[in-house]
């Protein structure tokens, strides 16, 4: 016991004093919502699109300005020719064009655009067919009621990417707490010469968990805190489903950090292939998009890694999505497990010597 | 032949191979209380993988330990609790302060000493709250020298201990142990330094290829060598003839590395006929010195080699 | 100079016998365009996004002229069937189990809605048929009457957004449809709808090819962010360095090898990027103009520069690493290398405009012909100069090249 503690004391404090580890810990995920939260919202959102609009002189336009003011919340702007139009577009001035020569429907788009332009598309067809009808007099039949079935707290985007970067912080963190802190710590030699002592390996094992659940945890809570204010997200946070996820998963990746570990040769390597297979993930677990748009080989490896399931539980956890309580606790038991089949091992690997 | 209780440490028959390699391959020695015990060797002896045998690193494929007159197959962790451990090579953590890695080695063990008097007993007392990382590579050592004797033990292990450090830090390290023995403890020593061997121990064993070669105390070891004495000079240029001339006055001749050695027992003698050669052939016996064998040579006639690579 | 080259070859050598850096410089690009290409390169596109939807007609009066709610229905189906073989359907519908009742049907498709497992549940009411020729008689809807159908979705699945919006699209094509089959709308008098493409000469640009100068560029960023300090801080720290200024080797001449060195590395990452685009993705653009070129150069010449300025302000490799790692993710993502830079809050544009990656991205892509002016060309010039201009006096002041004895 008097191990443990002593081992909680050094382990804490070595991290509280290494501040280029500890700005990392805390910093890294923040830094993620930041840009990716903004840089991907872009995408696909035509809320605010920007359309650039020319009608010659002496066309009709009236009908044409009802269907694109009631095609959705898009700002307006009038051009005197094409040229001015188009220049306009390419300096981005504006986001897609109209013309209308009271024949056909011009749309323009710049080309660089590729990310955006699909869903500005989707807009200048919902324009044409509206007009379409309108122009005869007519307007659409078939209409639509949208319902929402599921959690009421979700509306913004990034309301379903925080839970992903979550857990995106949870598995580096449990990842690297062995294929990063404890390979180094076996390469650097610091284990030697406590192994040659009566200390328990369990003793340092329970220290350094003990340690890195409770990063984890402040970790998580300020990333979501930051979301909260800064973002001006809600959450509906479960405390108790979240609390038992987050020391379970970051239990489980810390066992997947051993199997890691346990796999490559040199110390040193492991921390490479984690950094490696945690930036793989990170693209392919559906954080960011949805994984129905991926082709569907890749979809189907986003189902075998654990940060798919991770995010999905999260999610849920903070209230963003519904999910049995059957699949809640199934993902939950099964990072648990992970954790209790390779921590043992760990145990192991820490006292092992290498051959001199 | 000593008493049972007076062994502190007897080993039997202990094997360890890996695959086809013999690395340890059947060793017995016995060590007295309050004694320091030396293994010497050659790189690749097996002396490492004997200690970490004895540290409980490793386990033995065969063989018997005897310690605290506990008969084991392997060193448990009962027996870790009166021993202490100074690993030739090992660190530690850069961000705590001395006495907090004081304080850490010394909740392993159910009894340890106050941290104050750990640090006095290495000098360090003055670097109580320094990080480790401030160390110099003397102070470290004796830092981890004093982890090494947190818990009071009986027993000792000190691989290299003065390895790296400079003359100053080393008589410093040499008095150390000598006060540990005096005490009462028993040390077990591994070294290059030849000197060291002979200053600090009281038995020595020197082992190669796995196995022991000859066990004794110093004196032992080198009386084996009879009534030498060694006659030793530099020289840049010596021929075959020249050798086989001056093994002819006393009992062995040999050259090595710019160093002519010749071991006799008649040292007037053959004094004499050097001097006269020496004259003869216009070669100087630079440097020369006369000297009584020691450990280096005693290795070099049992092995071969010299103790350091 | 033959000491120049050795010194270069050995930079070279170096690289890539490390497995780490191997990694990060020149499969971690590759590897970067293909994800990205093969998740982003058919958006919106059929066959490679897929969706599970569910379809319940509730009309049990099909006795009109028209049974409105089947043909709704079928067109439904048939997006549950692979246009192409091998390629997904659009949609994977579930359909009842045999004899079960629809309403069951229903609320079983709600909760497999709540729960994520669909994108969206169509539903096609109880006298759908009646109703939607009374509207189309009236020529439409008028906009305070309920929609004709319902659709369920889940605002907290993404897909469950995107398979909406496409839905929506397939709905209007089937109204005007039935509105030209009730004679209510005129095909003849249609209005066509034509797309132009502004920026590239007229014809849209595949993804890969936006992609591609991006991803050129983030291996060179990479190589200079990390690569460069971490030689010379890691060679500094291990007092290899220190060898080389016992010899007659001057520090300009050293300087001269690594450029050299690094430069080279560039150009085979070039290379490989370069080719995987080409062959695997079917790229268009080539490098082969001045401009370009001299944005490339331009680009791999101030991420080397960079690499001096942190080498300089680094005390110790670790530290070197440390602060890499936290530049990193800013500047590579806020500069506008793989997403558009629009629509960020203040905070973020002051990072964007300071980065120089910001400008070589943008004048690298105008210079290829793939994007409009954004930034005027001398400033996509000026800046990464300037930029270099700092970093060389920072690093001339600062960059110690031996440890403190």
């Amino acid at each position: 016991m008097r191990a443990f503690q002593a081992l909680l004391h050094t382990e804490y404090t070595v991290f509280l004093r290494d501040k280029a580890s500890l700005t990392f810990t805390f910093l890294f995920p923040l830094i993620f919502i930041l840009i990716f939260g903004f840089l991907m919202r872009g995408m696909g959102d035509v809320e605010d699109a920007r359309l650039g609009l020319f009608v010659p002189a002496g066309v009709e336009s009236k009908i044409l300005e009802r269907t694109v003011s009631s095609a959705g919340s898009m700002s307006v702007t009038r051009y005197d020719d094409q040229p001015s139009l188009q220049a306009a577009l390419e300096k981005r001035t504006i986001d897609f064009g109209l013309i209308w020569d009271g024949t056909k429907l011009l749309f323009l788009y710049d080309s660089s655009r590729v990310q955006e332009n699909y869903a500005f598309e989707e807009v200048a067809t919902g324009i044409t067919a509206d007009f379409n009808l309108a122009h005869q007099g007519l307007s659409p039949a078939l209409t639509v009621e949208k319902i929402h079935v599921g959690r009421e707290a979700a509306t913004d985007w990034f309301n379903l990417v925080v839970p992903g970067i979550l857990a995106f912080s949870i598995l580096s963190a449990g990842l690297f707490a062995v294929s990063g802190h404890i390979t180094a710590m076996k390469e650097r030699k610091l284990l030697d010469r406590m192994i040659v002592t009566p200390m328990r390996p369990i003793a340092l094992l329970a220290a350094i968990i003990c340690v890195r659940l409770a990063v984890v945890y402040i970790s998580t809570l300020i990333t979501l805190f930051i979301a909260m204010t800064v973002l001006k997200l809600t959450f509906a946070v479960d405390w108790f489903r979240y609390t038992v996820f987050v020391a379970t998963s970051t239990l489980g990746m810390m066992g997947f950090g051993t199997l890691i570990a346990l796999l490559v040769r040199k110390p040193s390597s492991a921390s490479n292939i984690a950094h490696i297979l945690s930036i793989v993930m990170m693209f392919l677990a559906g954080i960011y998009f949805p994984i129905e748009i991926m082709p569907s080989y890749l979809r189907t490896l986003s189902k075998a890694l654990p940060l798919t399931y991770m995010a999905e539980a999260l999610r849920y956890a903070t209230g963003v999505i519904d999910m049995t309580e059957t699949r809640f606790w199934g993902i939950t038991v099964a990072m648990f497990a992970l954790a209790v089949v390779l921590l043992p091992l760990l145990a192991r690997y820490v006292v092992s010597a290498d051959r001199r | 032949m000593e008493e049972e209780n007076e062994l502190m440490m007897r080993v039997t028959g202990l094997k360890k191979y890996y695959g086809e390699v013999h690395a340890v391959d059947g060793i017995s020695f016995a060590i007295p209380r309050a004694s320091v015990f030396t293994i010497l060797g050659p790189n690749g002896a097996g002396k490492t993988t004997t200690l970490e045998i004895l540290e409980g690193v490793r386990g033995p494929d065969a063989g018997e330990i005897e310690v605290f007159g506990i008969r084991l197959k392997r060193v448990t962790r009962a027996v870790k609790e009166r021993m202490g451990v100074l690993l030739q090579d090992g660190n530690f953590e850069p961000y705590l302060k001395v006495k907090e890695v004081v304080r850490l080695f010394a909740s392993f063990f159910k009894k340890a000493l106050p941290t104050e008097e750990v640090l006095t007993r290495v000098a360090l007392q003055e670097k109580t709250n320094a990080y480790v990382k401030t160390l110099s590579g003397g102070q470290l050592q004796r830092l981890a020298v004093g982890v090494a004797l947190v818990n009071d033990p009986d027993l000792i292990f000190l691989d290299e201990p003065t390895t790296g450090l400079d003359p100053q830090a080393r008589r410093n390290m040499w008095s150390i142990i000598t006060d540990l023995r005096d005490q009462g403890k028993t040390i077990i020593l591994t070294t290059h330094y030849m000197e060291e061997a002979e200053a600090l121990s009281d038995r020595v064993c020197i082992m190669d290829y796995g196995t022991i070669i000859a066990k004794g105390s110093p004196r032992e070891l080198t009386s084996r060598l009879g009534q030498e004495t060694i006659i030793e000079f530099n020289t840049s240029s010596l021929e075959t003839e020249d050798l086989t001339q001056l093994e002819s006055y006393g009992k062995t001749a040999r050259e090595d590395g710019g160093i002519v050695t010749v071991e006799t027992e008649n040292l007037v003698h053959t004094m004499e006929q050097m001097l006269a050669w020496s004259r003869e052939r216009e070669i100087p016996l630079t440097n020369m010195t006369v000297r009584q064998p020691n450990l280096e040579d005693v290795f070099l006639l049992l092995t071969g080699r010299r103790l350091r690579e | 100079m033959k000491g120049i080259l050795r010194i270069a070859a050995g930079h070279l050598f170096t690289a890539f016998r490390e497995r780490v850096t191997l990694f990060w410089f020149l499969i971690f690009p590759l590897f970067l365009l293909t994800i990205l290409t093969l998740i982003f390169g058919n958006m919106g596109q059929e066959g490679e996004i897929s969706f599970a939807i569910s379809v319940v007609n509730l009309e049990s009066n099909t006795a009109g002229p028209v049974d409105f709610a089947a043909i709704v229905e079928g067109v439904f189906e048939e997006t549950g069937t692979a246009s192409e073989e091998g390629k997904e359907p659009l949609f994977t519908l579930t359909h009842p189990s045999d004899g079960e009742d629809l309403e069951e049907f229903l609320a079983r498709e709600k909760e497999a809605l709540r729960l994520g497992h669909r994108a969206a549940v169509i539903v096609i009411p109880e006298g759908f048929n009646q109703e939607l020729l009374e509207r189309m008689m009236r020529s439409g809807s008028s906009p305070s009457e309920n929609g004709a159908f319902t659709i369920y979705i889940n605002e907290g699945n993404a897909a469950s957004e995107m398979a909406t919006s496409i839905i929506e699209q397939i709905l209007s094509g089937i109204d005007r449809q039935f509105l030209a089959h009730v004679g209510r709308f005129q095909e003849e008098e249609a209005i066509p709808s034509e797309t132009l493409w502004v920026g590239s000469g007229g014809e849209e640009l595949s993804y890969v090819d936006f992609l591609l100068p991006g991803v050129i560029l983030m291996g060179f960023f990479v190589n200079g962010l990390f690569g460069v300090p971490g030689s010379i801080l890691f060679a500094r720290d291990r007092r290899v360095l220190r060898r080389y200024w016992v010899t007659p080797l001057t520090v300009p001449r050293y300087l001269a090898g690594f450029s050299l060195g690094h430069l080279t590395l560039c150009l085979i990452q070039f290379a490989l990027i370069f080719m995987l685009a080409r062959f695997a993705f079917r790229a268009t653009i080539t490098f082969a103009e001045p401009m370009p070129i001299l944005f490339l150069l331009l680009g791999a010449i101030t991420f080397l520069t960079f690499g001096f300025f942190i080498a300089s302000v680094a005390k110790t490799a670790n530290a070197g690493m440390a602060i890499a790692n936290i530049l990193n993710m800013p500047m590579m993502f806020l500069g506008g290398l793989f997403f558009p830079i629009g629509g960020l809050p203040t905070f973020l544009k002051v990072i964007v405009y300071a980065n120089p990656v910001t400008y070589l991205a943008e004048g690298l892509r105008m210079s290829l012909g793939i994007q409009g002016e954004t930034f005027s060309i001398p400033l996509t010039l000026a800046v990464p100069v300037g930029w270099i201009a700092f970093c060389i006096f920072v690093a001339s002041k600062r960059l110690s090249w031996d440890v403190k004895r």
